[in-house]
């Protein structure tokens, strides 16, 4: 069922080969996200482990870890400009196509206990989580002005860097680590929790995600039998909460009621 | 006062060298050899002061080309490097800040000695053009400039300034002054960059780092105001030293006129100048 009071043009339509889409785009998908984990990886990994800072990856401008990629290779400025445009073009597109962390989330979650592939008042509320994620986020960023709560390892080897910057940390970096670990652990008994329910950028995209240019959406065709949900890694129909424009369930609707492209309401 | 250019200054430090080649070998800092053939696929993990990668990077790369060893360096806080080697970690040479740190892991046993490596110094930095018309440390106090610090950093960062302040019989007023109380010396510059501040204190190696050089001007402190204890950086072979000759070698080098050079371009004061050699003696850098 399409949203209420709007109605699809057909114009814009996209019609895939029944049965072929899904499976191809899900294997670009794959190749996209292994070339943002070559890209991106070990950035990742730096603001998870060895970020001095309590939110990571936006203060790497001032950050004293000189062997950090963010820093290297000034992927934050890149990222930041181009992380925006992708939200306005794709929607939510980076946390399926090519965010590394989206990656280690989704193998987890093949092994969950509880897929979460269901409408329920949980899966209704929890996302919000990622919103509240987003505003603590901003409130030690902006008002607490990111406060260093680690002892930055400048230069170091790869893991025992990783044991040093435990070993010397401070309560808040502690804190806001165990708990981005406790969701990935989370992961393995809800499938993707952190993506779904507590990742700040996540929550970012999620806002801008409203007016993106391209999407996946449902047509009015849409008989609501929650196929697509069924097939979805994130638990979710296209255009709601958490969907990422991955394009899994592009072949999942009975009505064919699922097109990717530029949605224009008449 | 404008930074002053950086030819004169190497002119100096490499005319010192010379001056202090019969001093720096009585004080224990030997020649570096070539040691290309002897240690040849080997490796050697260093830990250093964070304070050091800049000048420590370059001069492994340097010595990694020469010996065709391979350097696995580890830099972070000394303090907190120190902390772990007092307790159960390892590693084949330490580079450390304060002297008591050195001393103390000799007294553990832990290390088997150490050399003095270089000294830093602090100065008063403002940006480009100085809005703030600062010229020595008693303008900090003067109604209306802002004054930018890191108190919160590691120490001795934010808790050098502050003790600078205090010498100076100034802290109070000039604390009145801060505009920004950080917790990182590199974050509060980009404060001083943007011009929402004035004025800060620090070690002059900052002012060399890629991130600020060219963009800050410096005006020197009186090194009466200076607190002794994060002055000294020393360097030191550890018990754990696989190969001790390569560790022995690789602490020659740093100590040579061509390793101690990073140090000097990176804005340290090499221990093998002329002001290393007062330095050393004035502070009693002696291995105990």
């Amino acid at each position: 069922m399409s949203r209420q009071g709007e109605a699809v043009s057909p114009a814009v339509e996209v019609s895939p080969p029944a049965g072929t889409t899904s499976r191809t785009l899900t294997l670009w998908r794959r190749l996209s996200q292994l070339a943002g984990l070559a890209i991106w990886g070990q950035w990742s990994f730096y603001g998870i482990f060895r970020c001095p800072f309590i939110v990571p990856y936006v203060s790497c401008q001032n950050c004293p870890v000189i062997t950090c990629h963010g820093r290297l290779f000034t992927m934050f400025w890149g990222f930041w400009l181009l992380l925006p445009l992708s939200a306005l073009l794709f929607g939510r597109a980076f946390c399926g196509w090519a965010c590394p962390g989206g990656l280690v989330n989704q193998l987890l979650g093949k092994l969950a206990w509880f897929k979460l592939r269901t409408r329920n008042r949980f899966t209704r509320l929890a996302p919000w989580g990622a919103y509240l994620g987003l505003a603590v986020s901003l409130y030690i960023w902006m008002v607490m002005r990111q406060p260093r709560s680690n002892i930055p390892i400048r230069v170091g080897e790869f893991f025992p860097a990783v044991a040093l910057t435990f070993e010397h940390a401070g309560t808040l970096w502690l804190v806001r680590s165990f708990l981005v670990f406790g969701f990935l652990a989370l992961g393995l008994l809800l499938a993707n929790a952190w993506c779904r329910f507590a990742c700040p950028t996540g929550g970012l995209l999620e806002l801008v995600k409203r007016v993106s240019l391209f999407k996946v959406y449902r047509t009015d065709q849409c008989g609501d039998c929650d196929k697509c949900l069924q097939v979805c890694e994130m638990g979710t129909r296209p255009e709601a909460a958490n969907c990422t424009n991955c394009g899994d369930c592009l072949d999942a609707c009975p009505n064919g009621a699922i097109r990717i492209g530029r949605k224009k309401s008449l | 006062m404008v930074e002053k250019p950086k030819c004169p200054e190497r002119r100096i430090f490499l005319k010192s060298m010379a001056g202090c080649a019969l001093g720096a070998a009585a004080s224990g800092i030997a020649p570096f050899r070539d040691a290309a053939a002897a240690f040849k696929g080997k490796h050697l993990q260093v830990w250093s002061c964070g304070g050091l990668a800049e000048a420590m990077m370059p001069a492994h790369r340097l010595y990694e080309e020469r010996t065709a060893v391979t350097i696995n360096y580890t830099g972070a806080f000394a303090g907190a490097l120190g902390k772990s080697l007092l307790g159960g970690a390892q590693t084949e040479v330490f580079a450390g800040r304060v002297l008591d740190l050195a001393k103390k892991l000799r007294q553990a046993g832990k290390m088997v000695y150490f050399k003095p490596l270089c000294f830093t110094s602090y100065v008063l930095v403002t940006p480009k053009g100085n809005p703030g018309k600062i010229s020595q440390i008693g303008d900090l106090i003067r109604p209306g400039v802002r004054l930018v610090l890191a108190p919160g950093a590691s120490p001795p960062g934010g808790a050098a300034a502050l003790n600078i302040l205090n010498k100076a019989g100034i802290l109070d007023q000039a604390m009145k002054n801060a505009v920004e109380k950080g917790t990182c010396v590199q974050r509060v510059m980009d404060t001083l960059l943007a011009g929402k501040g004035d004025v800060s204190i620090v070690e002059l190696r900052i002012t060399r780092m890629a991130d600020f050089v060219g963009k800050l001007e410096v005006i020197p402190i009186p090194e009466a105001l200076f607190p002794p204890p994060p002055l000294t950086f020393t360097v030191g072979v550890m018990k754990y030293a696989k190969d001790r000759d390569l560790a022995d070698d690789y602490l020659s080098f740093l100590t040579s006129p061509q390793g101690q050079e990073f140090f000097e371009r990176q804005g340290f004061i090499p221990a093998l100048s002329a002001k290393g050699q007062e330095l050393i003696e004035k502070l009693g850098v002696k291995d105990v």
